[in-house]
């Protein structure tokens, strides 16, 4: 029987073995020949029986050890059965003298045991296994065999027939693609045109800004002149009136001066020193002592008037005296 | 049920076991592994997968067919367990690659449903739900709905989240969004919330969202310049000027441009000597740097003031540099045409001084050069024949 068994690496990596399912074989401890006898599995040395929970980890020195116990063990067991063998009644000793022989007295050799010789078939699903597959049902062959084969290029030519698919494919995806950098390409478009018109139109505000300030510049120059220009002309008028007045009024004060001087003189504000001297100073004296002289003879009459007047005042009442009696 | 009963047997005997034919056909047939174990849903050692060759992604929700997909995920959204729902989401955003869904997506009513999720607990959930909407903005019904919707509203809170990837992905949203005129109509009001987070952001030091918050106030600044501009928006983006980052210092010199416009930005951005700033940007590596700060430059310089500081900066002569220099290969033309634009423009504006007219007269020929026909831009060279023209005025 061959025995298949796969290691291989799998599709990931990770390690797997797979083999047939076969029974353990009992091999002897020294191979002489292929021993093809199943042994039971249950007393196997490589099968560990029991409860493995609690599995002790052996070192590597331990190990001879355990080789050296189960040896013990195995011969204390041989040792017992050897002691319920001789337990056992079998044919009494012989006599002295004589020694029992074996020997063979039938032609065939028989077991004489108790143990009735059985052989046990047990055959017993193993409940983890999964229903076997049902065996493939091929029924006997009836009928004629025809064969058929389909040789290279019978059925189609790949080359002809995948043309138009492989037309669709790229045409499809190719125009996909075309549209998509057409966009972009217009959208570039679009955006250069937009980049040109502000640059055009960034040049051309410039420009009507500079005009409308060039324009402003001579709305303001060309007001600024015209004010000047009044203003010159103002200028001009008010000078040629100046001039006119000036002209009349030279004229007109031209005989101002002989008139102030005859008027003064005729006020008499210009004067001979001599004669103002006379005037201011010897005039009033003379005048004072003609006065006082006038003064004088002029309380000498006061004085006389009143002597005057005294007298007539007295002889007032005797002359009305005078004047009362007469008439009687 | 009859259980037979091992007979103690005597040594030397053995168990004769009768072999009958079921016995070998079952030693025909290998044995098999038993699995005691379940294996955990490894991808390596998923048995089923690989015989049926479904490829799982555990972090994606599976996606029904048709058109039942969409509904289907969107059921899925409104569930207590939050892994599932950033599952659900997670398939969402792949499917919405598709114009069909998305289509179907807007069509369908189902935005709404995720300003709810916009308000979870859960922070991957509120990031994923912006990447689905910053997704769903690359398209123009989306984008409509998405305005009319008070999802922008809750847009606005998340600018403020604790998480930062979230927050990326709202600016990333609120930018596409201000890319369209109306959506950057309707960010307007936002602008003073933007600055605030503008002035904030320089101690976070994260570029991508600098970048892209400079980017949407210059987009909302293209509109109306205004509210930017009340709230200081001149320093603090003349601030990022000098940032170490090229898209930031792009970006910053993009959002200045846009803001002088406004003669009232012209004279602010004199005073607060950013000219000097955008006069070394100029000499910048970045083309785009470049471009953008020549532009800012050609606004400023339209008033009276602009003009005397760049021709003090000696600004002159870089942009005539940038002028004279031409590329041999046709694409760097290209991007180097804002530049180019941008500079005529600001030369023309210099040559109204007469400073800078007497110094441009000496330059003439180089002026006169691109604005002939071997210059193949049409744009080009009117802009040059202009400034030929004022620089050649005489009144």
């Amino acid at each position: 029987m061959s025995f298949v068994s796969r290691n291989q690496k799998g599709t990931n990596g990770t390690y797997t073995f797979s083999s047939r399912p076969r029974p353990v074989e009992n091999r002897s401890k020294y191979r002489e020949k292929a021993h093809s006898t199943y042994g039971n599995i249950m007393y196997d040395r490589r099968v560990i029986r029991g409860n493995t929970y609690a599995q002790r980890f052996l070192s590597t020195e331990d190990l001879a050890e355990m080789q050296r116990q189960q040896e013990l063990r195995r011969r204390a067991i041989a040792q017992k059965n050897k002691t319920k063998e001789q337990l056992r009644s079998s044919t009494p000793e012989a006599v002295q003298g004589r020694k029992h022989n074996v020997v063979q007295t039938e032609l065939y050799l028989e077991e004489l045991s108790y143990n009735i010789e059985l052989s046990h078939i047990e055959c017993q699903t193993d409940p983890l296994l999964d229903r076997p597959a049902t065996p493939l049902f091929i029924p006997a062959k009836s009928g004629k065999d025809v064969a058929t084969q389909i040789e290279d290029g019978e059925l189609f030519d790949f080359d002809r027939e995948v043309q138009p698919l492989l037309e669709v494919l790229i045409g499809k995806t190719i125009e996909q693609s075309l549209l998509e950098v057409m966009e972009e390409e217009e959208l570039a478009c679009l955006r250069a045109q937009q980049r040109a018109f502000q640059e055009l139109r960034n040049a051309e505000l410039a420009e009507v800004q500079r005009l409308q300030e060039q324009e402003r510049r001579h709305r303001e120059e060309k007001e600024r002149r015209i004010a000047q220009q009044r203003e010159a002309l103002r200028m001009e008028k008010e000078t040629v009136e100046k001039i006119a007045a000036r002209a009349y009024t030279q004229q007109y004060l031209a005989d101002l001066v002989p008139t102030v001087f005859q008027s003064l003189r005729i006020h008499g504000f210009f004067y001979d020193p001599v004669e103002k001297d006379i005037e201011t100073n010897f005039f009033p004296w003379l005048m004072a002592e003609v006065n006082s002289k006038l003064e004088k003879r002029n309380a000498a009459r006061q004085l006389l008037d009143t002597l005057i007047h005294d007298v007539a005042q007295k002889k007032l009442p005797l002359y009305t005296n005078l004047e009362t009696r007469p008439e009687k | 049920m009859f259980t037979p009963v091992a007979r103690q047997r005597l040594p030397g005997e053995q168990l004769k076991t009768i072999r009958t034919k079921a016995d070998r056909v079952t030693s025909l047939t290998p044995r098999r592994r038993s699995r005691r174990t379940v294996a955990p849903p490894d991808r390596r050692t998923l048995d089923i997968s690989e015989m049926t060759g479904v490829h799982i992604d555990p972090s994606r929700a599976p996606v029904a067919f048709g058109r039942l997909a969409i509904p289907e995920l969107f059921a899925q959204l409104v569930e207590p367990d939050a892994a599932r729902r950033l599952r659900a989401l997670a398939s969402l955003c792949d499917l919405t690659h598709d114009p069909e869904r998305l289509y179907q997506v807007v069509s369908e009513g189902f935005l709404d449903q995720l300003e709810v999720l916009l308000k979870d607990g859960d922070a991957a959930v509120r990031t994923r739900t912006c990447e689905l909407l910053h997704l769903v903005t690359s398209h123009n019904i989306a984008r409509q709905a998405l305005l009319s919707s008070p999802l922008l509203a809750r847009l606005s809170q998340l600018l403020d989240d604790p998480s930062p990837l979230c927050r990326t992905r709202a600016h990333r949203v609120m930018n596409s969004l201000a890319l369209l005129p109306a959506g950057a109509k309707a960010l307007q009001a936002l602008v003073p919330k933007l600055m605030l987070k503008l002035q904030e952001e320089q101690e976070e030091k994260e570029e991508e969202v600098q970048a892209l918050l400079l980017s949407t106030l210059s987009c909302c600044s293209r509109l109306d310049a205004a509210p930017a501009l009340s709230h200081r928006g001149v320093t603090l983006i003349g601030r990022k000027l000098s940032h170490a980052c090229s898209n930031i210092r792009r970006e910053a010199a993009g959002a200045m441009m846009a803001l002088s416009v406004i003669v009232i930005a012209m004279s602010q951005v004199c005073e607060a000597a950013v000219l000097p700033v955008l006069a070394d940007l100029l000499r910048d590596q970045d083309v785009d740097v470049q471009a953008n700060a020549a532009g800012a430059i050609m606004n400023t310089v339209v008033i009276t003031t602009g003009k005397h500081q760049c021709l003090e900066l000696d600004v002159l002569p870089v942009l005539l540099e940038l002028l004279s220099q031409r590329k041999p290969d046709v694409e760097e033309e290209q991007r180097r045409k804002a530049l180019v634009l941008y500079s005529l423009r600001a030369l023309t504006s210099l040559a109204e001084a007469p400073e800078g007219r007497r110094r441009l007269l000496l330059q003439l020929p180089l002026l006169v050069g691109r604005s002939e026909p071997p210059e193949e831009d049409a744009d080009i060279r009117r802009a040059a024949r202009t400034a030929v023209n004022v620089v050649t005025w005489t009144p």
